[in-house]
């Protein structure tokens, strides 16, 4: 045993070494794991009572609805200035939303940020949880509180999604902050400037490049959320695909999924474009 | 008399953890270049950081110019810290500023929060920088961006950022550890010239010894929280430097 | 005194230069302002009737009618809950299977055609991204009827972008060195895939899939709004009978539902990776 020069070979005198792929109890935790998982899951089928031979059948069955009621789309109805004002109040609630919930997820950013917070012990969590709770109600949700506090309208479109651009940038801008160099924050502090003053010497230019794309990202989900806000009363075009849903006019539903299809594409590919931009400037 | 005292100094990250510094005491006086040498986590980065309580310790005294600093509260705090320029190891720059914005955030600690934010400094405040930078040889890069710099150049605009505070101390965390030698030299050479044409007292911390010998006049050496050695450069010699640095493995 | 006049100059050509560029940053932030308060007035004030909404105590009437816990509706969110736990885990399963062909299509390095079948892929996950669930869920509720099969397909659906987008990434950014060592010693292609290329992508694909699970527990919270079942159904209904401290009770049950989807996560990805 007290040969350590000889490291390549087994030392002699060693009882001979055994490997099994499988070990107890490790093996048993793992695939009683899966078989759990396993079993939740076909549970699920039987507890949904989720028709299975409906399921088999159904890519044609979509297949001849798309046909039989969706095809053709009403074009024309999406070309008529009154949707297309509704489709400007969309892309103007959106960029609302998306920028009245950054400007409230900025200092949710910073508190949140376990590095830069005032204070770990209290403004840490509360911040955290007010971030975690605007992101975990669905934009719906939010959409459907508001309106039924404050009327139909834009307005609680606005509010609803500036509740959930607040949860979903509060969150990434905490991550941003909490991955930045603390050299310069260091720094900073050290010639006696004031937190705000080392939150923007310090902080901010390290992460400014990164919010600008969390920021257009942003307001990108936000266009998507925003055309589905309308839906439950909250302004925009959402209230069109509504009222046609309720009404079965099923071609100028499919219309309207397709101007949705079209919008949100073209919204993805200026976002896309916007921050390729933004990283490249850096 | 001395401008700056240490009494038992003690710090512990958390409170299960160990003790970083285990006791120490010294004295700057007003000339002083004082070096604090060591091995690689004997302490020496948390030591500087106490003095103007970047980190905060967790027992003992330090009286600077006659201000107890460990009573302060945030807003003396931010005082005294605007009184004690500091130049670092990665000379922690922003980088996506300016080199004059670098040096100009040296005057923050005199500013309210919305001249700072809205970057208003002062003519005054300007052409300090401009002699500032002048005087360590960056006139030429003022408008260049803190990351086109090399790293001399580098350390030369977190030296003058030091110096626009007016500081009536200057701590060095390891100024020398990310340049090399023949650099490393010059930049030691100009903070020691600074440092007497403006007054200013130096504790630096160094992991070079040999710089240490050629720059300093004191010395006190640390191993693993506790100081093993106190006193001019002069007293310095081979023995004392095998111990302090005996537990290093190379 | 030729330098400190240089340096005088210097100065004031500084300062001109800040004074320039805080002029610049004042006047964009005057347009971001105008145009912020132009968007404002146009959607917000002139759509709201404030007649109706009245003042600001009816306002804060119609938010503490929200404050409270319906204790009685307790027993009645366990089914619900359950149910759009397991919507969100079919679903995402469904997904998973469903984007294998995304997935094979859309990276780069082993797409079979590049010209015709990386597009198509890329429109697929796109497509998938794009279009909020809420819709997708409509579109499968006239499909298929209502029920937890359009909820369980929604979400399939809605997760294959991000999923698939993901794994090609990893896929491209394969190390070749384990797959030449695999051939090195004389692997079939299938075992180059199990043994090279599997390891690999595994890590990253389980990491998705959790991420992608967490975030269809909230997406299923709401296709009941649509007629997809779960929570959503039992808010609607609240929200219907004007049981509003039944909404908040509703609202609360997802938090915490999300709050078990992020614990359960968690500790998944532990055990895994």
């Amino acid at each position: 045993m007290s040969s350590t020069a000889n490291t390549s070979a087994r030392p002699q005198g060693d009882p001979p070494r055994e490997w099994h792929r499988f070990r107890f109890p490790e093996s048993l935790y793992r695939w009683g794991g899966v078989m759990l998982a396993l079993l939740f899951l076909s549970y699920s089928f039987v507890y949904l009572n989720i028709p299975l031979d409906r399921f088999l059948g159904m890519f044609g069955r979509i297949g001849q609805v798309i046909a039989d009621r969706y095809y053709p789309p009403d074009i024309e109805y999406v070309t008529e200035p009154d949707y297309l004002a509704s489709v400007v109040d969309t892309i103007q609630m959106a960029y609302l939303g998306a920028l009245f919930g950054m400007l409230m997820a900025i200092p949710l950013g910073w508190f949140g940020s376990y590095n830069m917070t005032p204070s770990r012990g209290f403004v840490y969590p509360v911040a955290r949880l007010l971030t975690m709770a605007a992101r975990a109600v669905h934009e719906t949700i939010w959409a459907i509180l508001f309106v039924t506090i404050l009327g139909f309208g834009m307005l609680a479109g606005v509010l609803a999604l500036t509740m959930f651009c607040t949860g979903f940038a509060g969150k990434l801008f905490a991550e941003e902050i909490e991955a930045i160099d603390m050299g310069p924050v260091e720094a900073i502090r050290a010639t006696g400037a004031s937190e705000l003053n080392v939150m923007a010497y310090g902080v901010f230019p390290q992460v400014r490049v990164a919010f600008t794309g969390i920021g257009i990202y942003t307001w990108d989900v936000a266009f998507r959320a925003a055309t589905v806000v309308g839906f439950f009363g909250a302004g925009g075009m959402g209230w069109y695909l509504k009222r046609n849903v309720l009404q079965i006019e099923t071609e100028r539903v499919a219309a309207i999924l397709l101007s949705i299809i079209v919008l949100v594409l073209i919204s993805e590919g200026v976002s896309a474009w916007a921050r390729s931009r933004v990283a490249r400037a850096k | 008399m001395p401008i700056l005292s240490v009494r038992d100094l003690r710090v512990r990250y958390s409170s299960s953890g160990p003790e970083i510094l285990k006791g120490i005491s010294f004295d700057v006086e007003e000339d002083d270049f004082f070096a604090i040498i060591g091995p690689s986590g004997a302490g020496k980065s948390t030591l500087i950081r106490c003095i103007n309580r970047l980190v905060t310790p967790t027992d003992g005294e330090i009286i600077l110019y006659g201000t107890d600093v460990l009573s302060l509260n945030a807003r003396h705090l931010r005082r005294l810290r605007r009184d004690i320029g500091m130049i670092f190891q990665e000379f922690n720059l922003v980088n996506r500023m300016s080199v004059m914005d670098n040096v100009l955030s040296g005057r923050l600690g005199y500013m309210g929060n919305f001249a700072g934010l809205f970057r208003l400094f002062s003519k005054k405040d300007i052409s300090r920088a401009l002699s500032v930078l002048d005087r360590v040889g960056l006139s030429d890069h003022v408008d260049k961006r803190a990351d086109e710099l090399s790293g001399g150049q580098r350390q030369r605009v977190g030296i003058a950022r030091a110096l626009m505070q007016d500081p009536k101390l200057l701590l060095l965390d390891e100024p020398t550890s990310s340049l090399d030698p023949k650099i490393s030299r010059e930049v030691m050479a100009l903070i020691m010239e600074i440092a007497a044409e403006y007054g200013v007292p130096v504790l630096c911390n160094i992991h070079d010894v040999q710089l240490a010998m050629e720059f300093c006049n004191k010395i006190i050496g640390l191993q693993d929280g506790i100081k093993m050695f106190d006193g001019p450069t002069t007293k310095m010699n081979k023995k004392k430097l095998d111990e302090i640095y005996a537990m290093e493995v190379l | 005194m030729a330098v400190a006049d240089a340096t005088i100059r210097n100065v004031d050509r500084i300062i001109a230069a800040r004074a320039k560029t805080r002029t610049i940053r004042a006047l964009i932030y005057m347009v971001v302002l105008l145009l912020v308060v132009w968007s404002v007035k146009t959607t917000i004030v002139d759509d709201t009737d404030w007649e109706r909404m009245g003042s600001v105590g009816n306002v804060l009437h119609g938010v503490v009618q929200f404050l409270g816990i319906d204790w009685g509706l307790v027993p009645n969110l366990w089914q619900p809950a359950v149910e759009t736990i397991m919507v969100a885990t079919l679903g995402t399963l469904l997904g998973v299977m469903m984007c294998v062909p995304a997935i094979w299509f859309g990276a780069l390095n082993i797409t079979p055609y590049p010209p015709i079948t990386y597009p198509i892929a890329r429109l697929m996950m796109t497509l998938s991204r794009s279009i909020h669930e809420i819709v997708w869920a409509l579109f499968f509720v006239a499909a298929v009827g209502l029920g937890a099969l359009a909820g369980v397909l929604a979400i399939a659906v809605r997760s294959i972008g991000f999923i698939a987008k993901m794994t090609a990434e990893a896929i491209e950014d394969l190390d070749p060195k384990p797959v030449e060592a695999i051939r090195a010693v004389g692997g079939s292609d299938f075992q180059v895939f199990v043994y090279a290329i599997l390891p690999q992508i595994l890590p990253v694909m389980i990491g998705v899939i959790i991420f992608e699970w967490e975030i269809n527990i909230r997406r299923s919270s709401v296709l009941g709004l649509v007629g997809a079942g779960g929570l959503g159904l039992v808010f609607f209904r609240q929200l219907n009978t004007f049981n509003h401290p039944g909404v908040t009770t509703v609202i609360l049950a997802i938090l915490v539902l999300i709050l078990f989807g992020e614990v359960v996560s968690y500790y998944v990805r532990k055990a895994i990776i």
